[in-house]
């Protein structure tokens, strides 16, 4: 007789979203459901009349996490709708701030996973925070890297957070030659960290899937084998940027993508008969509350070729690199032996880049209405939007980001796998809710059905 | 080091209205010629991950935080709050490390002061761009109050006004400029 548990909210990742699982006697999940439960919001509406300057940077704020992908891809989408080619040194430039982003945001994930993992050969779980060595030292390496990423976003990008160095037609201003020797420096310093915290996190990362055994929140889980797998195909566009044309890449093609209604996808009214206060952080949701995650989830289901597909450093790995590790422990891995190519492709970049090369395309049309779309490989995976300009004016803006693709990927993949490790594999995805958030449904002749979630 | 002796930071969404104070005080601030270890940043929703928990106490000495708070006052009043005075769960961390509070845990090394701005509205989760007439009115307050707080004389620094931002690169979302 099936049971069904959740977990809501999910902690250790960006945003707000739950795990309703519906597992067998053994505890087994039977069928897992992800979803977000971050309210809509209307960045596509509010987007149309506006300037192509002005909607990169509201798409940018719409996550804590990743305004610089989201104000890249933005930029690109708009530059991709006017026909407007950006100089070579602008471009090289928008590289670096995206890489030092990415950098950033693995040296993140690492702090929000540790705690799952053990120190190999001891059954203590690792405590981030904690002063004690050895994690006192890899904390430091942690901090170290982010600040290296940081500073060199801050440099090639204008600012940190919020990016204000980039344009449609390219960047405003070029970097100067002692900048571009610092960013150089801290590139360097940063790639010997990145080996050697890789180095680190792989080796948590195998002992824990080698444990037969793991420990949550006092209670003994088998560890399967398979965790996470799943049989749904990746999705990237470029192996580290993106692109905004289907001759470049053709791997992402507009005209194979497809959204789904939540309420076609995930799983109908329910009722907890599951409860376990046990479970970190709060215990599961309490005994005998209805949920209806088809009503409650916050995102359409993007397809690609009428499937889900998973989006993220394995996607990339496996469609640029030949990676073959499925699961859970495939993407952690692969998301940290992304860590070192960073810093490398960085340090090409960096090579390339002339600090007297023009930055600006000389002719920025006026948009002529025709439909653009822009990738970028964000470090959650491919983050797509889409955009029409007219006139200076933006007609038609979407967005189509990482953790979007993932919610049903993963909901597949949680499958087979005893309940309480259903937040590790989805940690495994890196997700960040609040962005995912996004509300627009086609139905199958592609005619907008809902722009809202009635709740 | 990424962050110096004092850092300003302004926290919110400028897509759900009032929420965007924090972002307009810093883009008024950037107009003004600040001493060398004074920085001014744009936070946004990142507050927490990209800059609480990325200061070393060793460094940095000051945070001033600018945000909106709700404390029951007149729309556009400002206050001046300690990290004690903030609820649980202000500036939890997005990423919800281990549920702690990343203020919490800097508070002892780094002095930490909250300028709050009461809001008028905020349209969460609607999007909504522009600030109501009384948090824009107390952008110049809140300006006074902030280098008050760092010890630093307001003639000074808009008397050597710089030039120096580009125009359209607003970072509140509502320029119009191309």
């Amino acid at each position: 007789m099936s049971k069904v548990v959740e977990i809501s909210p999910t902690t250790r990742h960006e945003g707000h979203s739950k795990l309703t699982l519906k597992v067998n006697d053994q505890g087994i999940i039977e069928t897992g459901n992800w979803c977000s439960i971050t309210p809509v919001r209307g960045v596509e509406k509010l987007a149309v009349g506006k300037t192509p300057e002005q909607v990169p940077k509201i798409a940018s704020r719409v996550c804590g996490i990743c305004p610089i992908a989201h104000n890249l891809a933005g930029t690109e989408a708009m530059e991709a709708s006017i026909k407007c080619e950006i100089p070579r040194d602008a471009l090289l430039l928008r590289h670096i701030l995206q890489l030092a982003n990415r950098c950033h945001s693995i040296a993140l994930h690492d702090i929000l996973i540790l705690p799952d993992f053990y120190i190999p050969g001891t059954e203590t779980k690792i405590n981030p925070f904690t002063a004690e060595e050895p994690v006192r030292t890899v904390a430091k390496r942690i901090q170290r890297l982010r600040e290296i990423s940081q500073t060199i976003g801050q440099i090639a990008g204008g600012d940190c957070i919020h990016p204000r160095n980039t344009r449609i037609g390219g960047m405003y201003r070029n970097v100067s030659e002692q900048a571009k020797t610092k960013m150089y420096d801290l590139a360097k310093e940063g790639l010997v960290l990145s080996h050697a915290q890789s180095e680190f996190m792989i080796a948590v990362i195998r002992n824990y899937h080698k444990r037969d055994f793991v420990d949550v929140g006092g209670m003994k889980v088998p560890m399967p084998k398979d965790l996470g797998f799943h049989d749904q195909g990746y999705l990237a566009t470029h192996s580290f940027y993106g692109s905004s044309s289907l001759d470049e890449c053709p791997s992402w093609d507009i005209r194979r993508f497809k959204e789904a209604r939540p309420w076609d996808w995930y799983m109908g009214e329910m009722e907890i008969s599951l409860e376990e206060p046990r479970y970190p952080i709060g215990g599961t949701t309490k005994m005998g509350t209805k949920v209806n995650p088809q009503m409650e989830a916050c995102t359409g289901i993007p397809m690609y070729d009428g499937q889900p597909v998973e989006v993220g450093p394995r996607a990339r790995l496996v469609t640029y690199k030949n990676f073959d590790e499925k699961g859970t422990q495939g993407q952690n891995i692969a998301r940290e032996m992304e860590y070192q190519d960073c810093f490398y492709e960085m340090i090409d970049c960096l090579d390339e880049l002339n600090t007297s090369g023009k930055v600006v395309a000389d002719y920025i049309p006026d948009g002529d209405g025709s439909l653009g779309w822009a990738s970028n490989e964000a470090p959650r995976g491919t983050d797509v939007h889409i955009a029409r300009v007219k006139d200076w004016k933006v007609q038609y803006f979407s967005m189509l980001v990482p953790t979007t693709w993932n919610f049903a990927t993963c909901s597949k993949a949680l499958t087979g796998a005893p309940w309480q490790l259903a937040e590790v594999i989805m940690r495994g995805y890196d997700p960040c809710v609040s962005c995912a958030t996004h509300m627009i449904v086609v139905d199958e002749a592609n005619k907008v059905v809902a722009q809202k979630l009635i709740q | 080091m990424l962050y110096p002796e004092i850092v300003i930071a302004g926290c919110g969404n400028p897509l759900f209205a009032d929420d965007g104070f924090g972002p307009a005080v810093i883009e008024e601030m950037e107009k003004l010629s600040l001493p060398d270890n004074v920085m001014v940043v744009d936070a946004g929703l990142g507050g927490p991950h990209f800059i609480f928990t990325l200061l070393d106490p060793e460094v940095t000495k000051k945070l001033v935080i600018v945000d909106i708070a709700d404390y029951g006052a007149e729309p556009g009043s400002i206050t001046k709050l300690r990290v004690e005075d903030l609820p649980p769960g202000a500036y939890r961390d997005a990423h919800s490390w281990d549920l702690t509070e990343p203020l919490q845990r800097i508070k002892d090394r780094v002095d930490v002061t909250v300028i709050g701005c009461q809001p008028a509205k905020v349209t969460a989760p609607e999007f909504e761009i522009g600030l109501s007439d009384e948090v824009q009115g107390a952008i110049p307050k809140a300006i006074r109050v902030i280098l008050e707080t760092i010890g630093v004389d307001y003639g000074t620094t808009i008397n050597l006004q710089e030039e120096g931002r580009q125009r359209g690169t607003a970072e509140t979302c509502s320029s119009k400029d191309r």
